[in-house]
């Protein structure tokens, strides 16, 4: 997607899946620090997505738990996670 | 009028607004929220209500109300949403008010997912609400149905007195097609039976209530000829490339629109096959697929649902020719190919 900015990832961050974002909005305008963007492209189902916009992210779950889509929204916190661990690699 | 690439469920807003209606309460879910949001919009714009209740109960019944003083009135949900409307459709349908309700039909059942299906035909034609009632089920395949059929369910919601219903998938509520929109309607149906507020009108009563069980009798015998009416006069119904046709493709919905590309090809490669595309699910073109009945070799029925309008088809043919079904759910859509391939096996199982 043109406008996700290539991400580093590094603890915390939040992965969101594009194709499964409904574009509601609710993750960017609840996230506290301001970490999570908009895009202008739209997935396969015709819906704006949101994004990580790259580093911030306190890990704190909010957009999780405002998120009404199951499995979009993915927050990475602990160094212990199986999942996060692979990605570091 | 203006022509408009526009969201199918902007065009629904849009076109309820040319037909008059100036009131609407509903309540946001995906795929339907364009609606609402789209109300919000324009219907201040326009000197008209728009309120979100605080649930798709609450809006209803707001309907319900707003119904009864004569305005033209809608709301909008999707398949769970409108499931907590049914008993408020009943209410309407036994009171004889006139409303429109929208149903973008989603994943289902209980809370699914977003995606497009078409499980919701039982729920809209067989009633998901209580007691002997109806719904006119209106059913667009485009973006420019979604405006003109919204038109036309204001107008056989006020003609019969009766909820009027719009059913589609979550594919044509979002997607977005050029609209050729009409001019305003200029005059409304007068409606001496509605509360106006003034003394007037101070006689008039809405009521779903007859404690008489010969007077409930008299009521649902004069609802059941109504019904009975609109069976007689306002079957809509299109047909793509059905002459001189052996087979018979029935789809609504984005279906029916995937399902002509498969009949081109099919066309193109020898099958005499053409669609059958209900536009009223209710009443349902009973009559015209009996005269198919007489003449062709099979059916094949397509739905996004393990079958329901299946069921319908096989009254109207009377189960004199076999008919086959194809279907995708989960909010998955059948690609033209897959439909080629039912159209070929539905020729060799039946030469």
């Amino acid at each position: 997607m043109a406008d996700t900015p290539a991400h580093v990832p590094q603890l915390p961050w939040v992965e969101i899946a594009a194709e499964l974002c409904k574009g509601c909005d609710y993750c960017v305008k609840s996230c506290p620090p301001d970490v999570l963007g908009f895009s202008t492209d739209i997935n396969t189902r015709g819906y704006r997505f949101s994004f990580y916009k790259g580093d911030g992210c306190t890990g704190c779950g909010i957009c999780f738990y405002n998120c009404p889509e199951p499995s979009a929204i993915t927050v990475y916190r602990k160094p212990t996670d199986k999942k996060a661990k692979k990605v570091l690699q | 009028m203006a022509r408009e690439l526009v969201k199918g469920n902007e065009a629904i807003v849009k076109g309820a607004i040319l037909a008059g209606c100036r009131a609407y309460y509903g309540y946001p879910i995906t795929p339907a929220s364009e609606i609402t949001e789209t109300a919000a919009y324009f219907l201040p714009r326009v000197g008209g209500t728009f309120l979100q209740a605080e649930s798709e109960i609450g809006s209803i019944n707001m309907v319900y109300g707003a119904a009864s003083s004569g305005q033209r009135v809608m709301t909008a949900s999707s398949s769970p949403g409108i499931s907590l409307k049914m008993e408020g459709l009943s209410y309407c349908a036994g009171a004889e008010l006139p409303c429109v309700v929208v149903n973008i039909n989603r994943g289902g059942p209980g809370l699914g997912n977003i995606g497009p299906e078409q499980s919701d035909y039982f729920q809209m034609t067989k009633g998901g609400g209580h007691g002997s009632y109806r719904l006119i089920v209106l059913a667009p395949n485009s973006a420019q149905e979604m405006c003109d059929l919204t038109i036309k369910a204001f107008e056989l919601a006020d003609r019969y007195r009766n909820p009027a219903a719009i059913l589609t998938d979550g594919f044509i509520g979002q997607m977005m097609e050029p609209v050729e929109f009409p001019e305003p309607i200029e005059k409304l149906p007068e409606k001496p039976w509605a509360l106006d507020g003034t003394k007037a009108t101070i006689d008039n009563l809405i009521s779903s209530i007859s404690l008489s069980h010969d007077e409930l009798e008299a009521h649902v015998t004069h609802l059941a000829k109504k019904y009975a009416q609109v069976e007689e006069n306002e079957i809509l119904y299109e047909e793509y490339r059905a002459d001189g046709a052996d087979y018979l493709a029935v789809a609504f919905g984005i279906v029916s629109r995937v399902m002509m590309t498969a009949i081109d090809t099919a066309r193109a490669r020898g099958i005499k096959i053409g669609l059958l595309r209900p536009i009223t699910l209710w009443p349902f073109p009973k009559k015209r697929l009996a005269w198919w009945g007489d003449r062709l070799k099979a059916i094949l029925v397509a739905e996004l649902s393990t079958g329901q309008m299946i069921e319908d088809v096989k009254l109207a043919v009377s189960c004199k020719i076999p008919v086959d079904f194809y279907g995708r759910w989960g909010g998955n859509v059948p690609a033209s190919q897959e439909l080629v391939r039912a159209i070929e096996k539905l020729r060799e199982d039946h030469p």
